[in-house]
């Protein structure tokens, strides 16, 4: 079961990385990302850390996955959605996004 | 009354928010008036309750307890309960007098928060908690967008980023805990072993996230620039709700999760001190009203936690004492701010001077509540500060004499920071012959000298001072009711019993 932490790291990583970017879009992007990587996580808690497959004929049905984390994942799936959904919103009205324009440090950017 | 009404207290608000989107305006607001209301009435209700039955819980839809999403009441949720209700109806008080309430859409709004600040006070189960979180902030994302200054899309921004990803954080920790202990209600984790350090990994990350939430030094960052740029009443409103919100849930799953581990006590006594420190000097860089107060609310976010570091019933009874005393008085404040923000046009301590003999009341209902925060009496804050100082002196050794030191040299911040808001803003010459609103050098309109405010519009803030005088003057059934919490904090067995009962 090395795939799912390694999903999760990378997963959690490149959302970091888009967080520190400028721009609202790109943090959005990472924001998804990185909910992304939280999912997982919930869903490794029920499935993997100490369950079998939820697959008819695999192993004892009380052993098969848990319900529960799936449930969490979807209430958070929904939550992030909605998050994303206005937050794609403020980026596209209001004042300006600080990459709209270059900040005019007194450097010449086009030499 | 049953623990079956429970969830009255989270249905009532909700139903309220869906109806107030579809019927006329003047309707909506009356809803608006009335869900707070039942909300601080249930509160008291519960806490009259509370007197004979220690704990209530109701298993929503009667499924298998552990299994079923628990909604718990003690007393602590009563208080909690009561207090951010009440607070809550003044705020909209002081909406309908501004005129936001007529806003399209804010009566829902509000009322929604109200069902996910309720709902988060009565859940009883830790991935519930990030639920009604989620319920309490996707309403407070809307209403900064539509409240305030131009500053608030740019606010907005950070407001949404660092919830949002804090949430995540929280949601990642909710996700380690059941991974590690196969349940997050909060009565089943108090039955696990807290030494398994995998545990305590698990629910410090929940922790961690609640500090975000909270403005714990040094995650507090995002705190005084998100919420002065909205508009006074939706700061009050935050005030009294978000981050109580939060420091109630790190109080209830410090003690009933990990069993108020004491392991913990030398760092949270630290960072919480700090946290008092940073707050309570803060303001002193700050050239604007709102702002000034916003380090206050850090502040007293330490003095609230302190109690939590201690440990003791007296520490946290003296914590949720203070956390009482600050909801109502830095409401006070913040709508004192409003009233002067809506006579005046601003809040920046350059547009204003002079108003301590042009608004004599408002400079009452100010000065009051300023020595309030900074712990003098006539107020709540004195029995507060006191309260945190009794419980600090059963510490041992050196503990004690640097928690009484931090306690008052944050207190001598907090009456610097006020002292500069009050000679900025109260003293000086006539609003009208002051440089910057006078035959006018900056962008502010300049200010006859006939205008005034409208009292009406002092009379939240006036409300919410009445109270926290009336706690200086009797402040013994609120100080039985606080050890009466701390004493359910402290033993969970009442708690436990109750919500696993079939």
């Amino acid at each position: 079961m090395t795939v799912l932490p390694i999903t999760i790291g990378v997963l959690v990583a490149g959302g970091v990385y888009l967080l520190c970017q400028p721009g609202l879009v790109r943090i959005v992007f990472g924001i998804t990302l990185l909910s992304h990587g939280a999912n997982l996580v919930l869903l490794a808690s029920g499935v993997s850390a100490w369950r079998g497959e939820p697959l008819t004929g695999v192993g004892d049905p009380a052993e098969a996955g848990d319900p529960l984390p799936m449930a969490f994942v979807l209430t958070a799936i929904v939550i992030t959605l909605a998050v994303t959904v206005f937050m794609l919103a403020l980026a596209r009205i209001g004042h300006d996004d600080d990459t709209r324009h270059v900040p005019d440090t007194g450097e010449d950017h086009h030499a | 009354m049953t623990g079956s009404l429970l969830p009255l207290l989270v249905v009532v608000p909700l139903l309220g928010a869906a109806l107030g989107a579809l019927v006329p305006g003047a309707v909506a607001r009356a809803l608006l008036v009335l869900a707070p209301v039942v909300t601080t009435a249930g509160g008291a209700a519960l806490l009259v309750e509370h007197a004979q039955t220690p704990v209530l819980a109701h298993n929503v839809g009667g499924f298998v307890p552990g299994i079923a999403i628990p909604l718990v009441s003690d007393t602590f949720t009563a208080v909690m309960i009561t207090v951010t209700g009440f607070t809550t109806t003044a705020c909209i008080g002081f909406a309908l007098v501004t005129g936001e309430a007529r806003l399209r859409f804010f009566p829902t709004l509000v009322m929604m928060l109200s069902a996910g600040v309720n709902g988060a006070l009565l859940t009883g189960d830790v991935f519930n908690l990030f639920v009604f979180i989620e319920v309490m902030l996707l309403p407070s994302y809307a209403l900064i967008a539509m409240t305030g200054t131009w500053r608030r899309l740019g606010i907005g921004r950070l407001f949404v980023v660092v919830n949002l990803v804090t949430s995540t954080i929280l949601l990642i920790g909710v996700g380690l805990v059941y991974g590690v202990a196969g349940s997050v209600n909060m009565a089943v984790l108090s039955g696990v072993d807290a030494d398994d350090p995998r545990f305590q990994l698990a629910v410090g990350v929940v922790l961690l996230a609640l500090a975000v939430k909270a403005g714990v030094v040094p995650l507090h960052g995002w705190l005084p620039r998100a919420y002065p740029a909205t508009s006074a009443t939706v700061m009050a409103l935050f005030s009294a709700l978000h981050t109580k919100v939060a420091i109630y849930a790190i109080f209830r799953i410090h003690q009933t999760v990990l069993d108020g581990a004491t392991s913990w006590m030398v760092p949270l006594l630290v960072v919480f001190g700090v946290t008092m420190l940073v707050g309570a000097y803060g303001s002193l860089g700050e050239r604007m009203v709102r702002r000034s107060l916003a380090w206050q609310m850090i502040a007293g976010v330490g003095y609230i936690l302190i109690g939590l570091g201690v440990g003791t019933q007296l520490g946290l009874a003296a914590g949720l004492f203070y956390m009482v005393h600050h909801i109502l008085v830095m409401g006070s404040l913040l709508l004192s701010s409003g009233a002067i923000e809506r006579a005046y046009l601003t809040h920046q301590f350059l547009g204003l001077s002079g108003l301590m003999r042009r608004e004599p009341l408002l400079a009452v209902v100010v000065a009051l509540a300023m020595m309030s925060l900074v712990g003098f009496p006539p107020s709540s804050g004195f029995f507060g500060k006191v309260g945190i100082a009794r419980a600090a002196a059963d510490l041992e050794g050196a503990w004690i004499w640097l928690v009484l030191g931090v306690l008052v040299v944050a207190s001598i911040g907090t009456l610097l920071s006020m002292t500069k808001l009050w000679g900025d803003v109260f003293w000086g010459p006539p609003l009208e012959e002051s440089p910057s609103r006078g035959k006018g050098h900056t962008d502010l309109p300049p200010v006859d000298a006939e205008t005034r405010m409208q009292k009406r519009s002092l009379a939240p803030a006036g409300a919410l001072l009445l109270v926290s005088l009336a706690i200086f003057v009797v402040p013994g059934p609120l100080w039985e009711l606080c050890l009466q919490a701390a004493e359910g904090l402290l033993d969970v067995t009442a708690y436990v019993e109750a919500v696993t009962a079939p």
